[in-house]
């Protein structure tokens, strides 16, 4: 564990808040050091009674740093900050299967002064950290530091360690580690976690505590038993719509909605939605799940409009980095803009997809699907259908594929009445490729005309359609209707905007001394850091 | 305790009735069946793990699928959608607990055509989704889907062509939903033939709509076709001068109030 810190005593000092970026190739900063620091975020964030910046910055940090978990420094990171009288910790240990490093070489001899002089030095480094801590830094066993050179990151102290934050965040990152992992271990370290956060009420342990709901229904998911994780996750949502839980009630309504939607359930999804009451503040990320979840139930009821605009709006505000979010988005956004009687531009399912080639291989399908709708062949379509069927049925939209086969002969027809003033209505059977049924070309086009799809008269005698002419677009309310839908959907999006801005929540008062200006000053950079921030995915 | 005995032997009864056609002697049945399986402790949602939960299990699908079979021969639509819902639990649930149903292929092709007779198109496609891949390449769903493809498509004269040949059918059972959907496909045409035709001798009509030219005169009185004096029908319109009341008024105030509302609240 010496070994490896490269920092030195001096250095700590001139570590301000550049220790959360996380691009700083100078500084060889540990995750342990990272962990430390989020649990001491923790203990600020219970102290300020649920401030939410705080937990935020913690699970960001979690999430960047996640990749250099290894057993090893989990396992040290669990001896550090849980107490020995804690009933999780040993479980958490043993899950998380690695062994502790090694402790270091004797101190020094040192009076306890100089120690915790040293403590304190080290613990400037994290600026907040100075009022919360004051001299209570003790020594635990890693705390010993062996050479000047080496220096342990600080581990947290016993009230630290009290905490139930401490003991949340120990659940989520053994649970993240064992994800990674793809240890089957995880599911029932999942249950166990869930088990010991249901004893505590604690609104502090919301945030961490949806997340470890999130994971719970993934590890399963990944292991094929997600059925079984459906009445759990309903009680959970009793119990978060109870307290008034809304990030908990949130998540788990997504984590629903998704059970549902992954067997095909689309009508008890829509019945839950319908239900339950949606929580008012949402972030980001939980509403594009939500609109994403919602498209695909309106699409499969029909009602392709709202599927659009829920699936659209997901697509606008998902992050950048939700890469294969996207390329899902896409795949259900083309096939219900088909449905809708638009043909896609071409690309929009080729050059501007984000995700480079793996992606547009993937959206092959649709793409060629949207070039036999566009046709209107009806050939092409049934082989294009027949082609991928194993692509359209891993995405689950065959059915919906189905149903394109009428927009197929929609269009088509479009396009002949565009093309011809008056065509025999063999003729039209022929190029649609509707075959020889008799009779039922009139009935095709008797109804393409019956909805407006394409604007014609028979003449059943001489079976033949005469197309009218076209009418002077301008002099109807279309442009008024198009018009109107770009204004309101301006509109909309300043509300959105106004309703989304945050303000800091206490301004301190007073431009009293330096110290406390640059107090306050602080906190609204950090302020704006973590907003800034946001647009990262830092979920998932 | 289960009593199994009476329940199966009171359940091949029923069947043979209902093959035999009794309709009155299945329906007596029906009723006592239900009863007994009301206290088999091994139905969802209790799930009792008893000695002969197999057993029970399958003698109450069986009940159900009969009860729907009867329901639909009889044309008694409401109670086919509640024997329906009653045997969902046991095709959805219970999948792994007994071997699959001979019958689950023709009830969901049944239910499947009720929806659509309904005109539930939603519920239709809702409801298409939940069927596993297995029963959906089955005979009876693909009738379903390809009834509801030709709805859609307005592909009527199969539709009328299909109603007409009952040999087509999968299974005598879809008769009696065929008939009305014929009546329904009828209507369609009417509103398809009214605005797609500027004129259409009576002949043609009852061509187009597959029925006799008498009613045809039917139709056409309730949904007020102009004849043309030869037993022919009119259905170009007159055109009207523009007149002031086409202008949408009221759509137009109401947009152009809220773009000013919406403004003024921009600070």
């Amino acid at each position: 564990m010496g070994a490896d810190v490269e920092m030195k005593d001096g250095d700590k000092k001139k570590e301000t808040k550049e220790e959360e970026k996380k691009d700083e190739p100078v500084k060889a900063l540990d995750v342990l050091e990272v962990l430390f620091e989020n649990v001491a975020l923790l203990e600020k964030s219970a102290a300020s009674k649920g401030e939410p910046r705080f937990v935020a910055k913690v699970l960001r940090q979690t999430m960047a740093w996640r990749k250099k978990l290894t057993a090893q420094k989990l396992v040290d990171f669990l001896l550090a900050s849980l107490d020995d009288s804690n009933p999780s910790k040993q479980s958490l240990v043993d899950l998380a299967g690695g062994e502790p490093s090694p402790a270091p070489p004797p101190p020094k001899p040192a009076t306890p002064k100089r120690r915790s002089s040293r403590g304190k030095k080290q613990t400037e480094g994290d600026v907040d950290m100075v009022d919360a801590e004051g001299g209570e830094t003790t020594a635990t066993k890693d705390d010993t530091a062996g050479d000047a050179n080496a220096i342990p990151p600080t581990p947290p102290t016993p009230a630290q360690n009290a905490l139930p934050e401490t003991e949340a965040y120990s659940h989520l990152l053994v649970l993240l580690f064992l994800l990674d992992a793809n240890d089957p271990e995880c599911k029932s370290a999942s249950v166990a976690a869930l088990n010991r956060l249901s004893q505590f009420n604690r609104r502090t342990l919301d945030a961490l505590q949806a997340r470890i709901v999130f994971y719970y229904s993934l590890a399963h998911e990944r292991f094929g038993e997600l059925a079984e994780v459906r009445p759990s996750l309903l009680a959970l949502h009793r119990v978060a719509a109870l307290r008034f839980d809304e990030m908990g009630q949130e998540t788990i309504l997504n984590l629903l909605m998704r059970n549902y939607l992954h067997y095909n359930m689309y009508d008890q999804a829509e019945k839950l939605r319908s239900k339950a009451q949606l929580p008012a503040s949402r972030s980001n990320q939980q509403q594009c799940r939500y609109l994403y979840y919602l498209g695909r139930i309106r699409a499969i009821q029909l009602e392709y409009s709202d599927a659009k605009e829920c699936l659209t709006q997901a697509h606008r505000k998902a992050p950048k980095l939700a890469k294969g979010f996207a390329l899902e988005l896409t795949k259900w956004i083309t096939v219900v803009r088909l449905l809708l009687g638009e043909i896609p531009e071409k690309k929009d399912l080729t050059t501007a997809v984000s995700g480079g080639a793996a992606a547009q291989r993937a959206l092959l399908p649709y793409l060629e699907l949207t070039a036999a709708v566009r046709l209107g062949d009806l050939e092409k379509f049934r082989a294009v259908q027949e082609a991928h069927e194993a692509a359209f049925r891993a995405d689950k939209t065959t059915n919906l594929v189905t149903r394109l086969r009428r927009n197929v002969i929609r269009t088509g027809l479009r396009r002949v009445s565009l093309a011809y003033s008056a065509i025999s209505l063999d003729d039209v059977a022929q190029k649609l490729g509707l075959g020889e049924g008799d009779g039922d070309v009139e009935f095709v086009v008797a109804k393409a005309i019956r909805d407006g799809g394409i604007d014609a008269t028979i003449d059943h005698d001489a079976r033949t359609m005469h197309s009218s002419d076209a009418t002077d677009v301008y002099s109807t309310g279309e442009p008024q209707a198009a018009f109107h839908a770009r204004i309101a959907f301006c509109l909309d999006t300043h509300n959105e905007a106004v309703k989304a801005m945050r303000y800091p929540d206490k301004v301190k008062k007073g431009k009293g001394d330096g110290e406390r200006k640059s107090a306050k000053d602080r906190d609204l950079e950090e302020l704006a850091m973590h907003i800034m921030d946001e647009d990262e995915m830092d979920e998932f | 305790m289960a009593d199994i005995a009476t329940a199966k032997k009171t359940l091949d009864a029923l069947k043979k009735a209902h093959n035999s056609g009794d309709a009155v002697k299945a329906a007596s049945l029906l009723g006592t069946l239900k009863i007994a399986v009301s206290s088999f402790p091994a139905l969802p949602p209790v799930f009792e793990q008893t000695k002969t939960a197999a057993d029970e299990l399958s003698i109450a699908r069986d009940t159900f699928e009969m009860a729907v079979l009867h329901a639909v021969t009889s044309g008694n639509e409401a109670a086919a959608e509640r024997d329906h819902a009653q045997l969902r639990p046991f095709y959805v649930d219970c999948r792994g607990l007994m071997p699959d149903s001979k019958l689950e292929p023709l009830i969901t092709g049944l239910n499947l055509t009720r929806l659509l007779v309904q005109n539930r198109i939603a519920e239709f496609h809702v409801e298409l989704e939940t069927v596993p891949a297995r029963v959906a390449d089955s005979a009876h769903v693909a009738h379903a889907v390809a009834l509801e493809s030709d709805l859609m498509e307005g592909a009527y004269g199969k539709i009328l062509q299909a109603s007409m040949t009952p040999d087509a059918l999968p299974a005598k059972e879809y008769a009696a939903f065929m008939a009305s959907l014929a009546l329904t496909v009828r209507e369609e045409i009417a509103a398809c033939i009214e605005k797609a035709y500027e004129s259409v001798d009576a002949a043609a009509a009852a061509r187009l709509m597959g029925c006799a030219p008498a009613d045809v005169a039917a139709v056409a009185s309730k949904r007020g076709w102009r004849g043309d004096g030869n037993g022919g029908f009119l259905f170009a319109e007159e055109k009207k001068a523009p007149s002031a009341e086409d202008i949408p008024a009221h759509e137009l105030i109401n947009q152009t109030l809220m773009y000013a509302k919406e403004m003024e609240r921009i600070v």
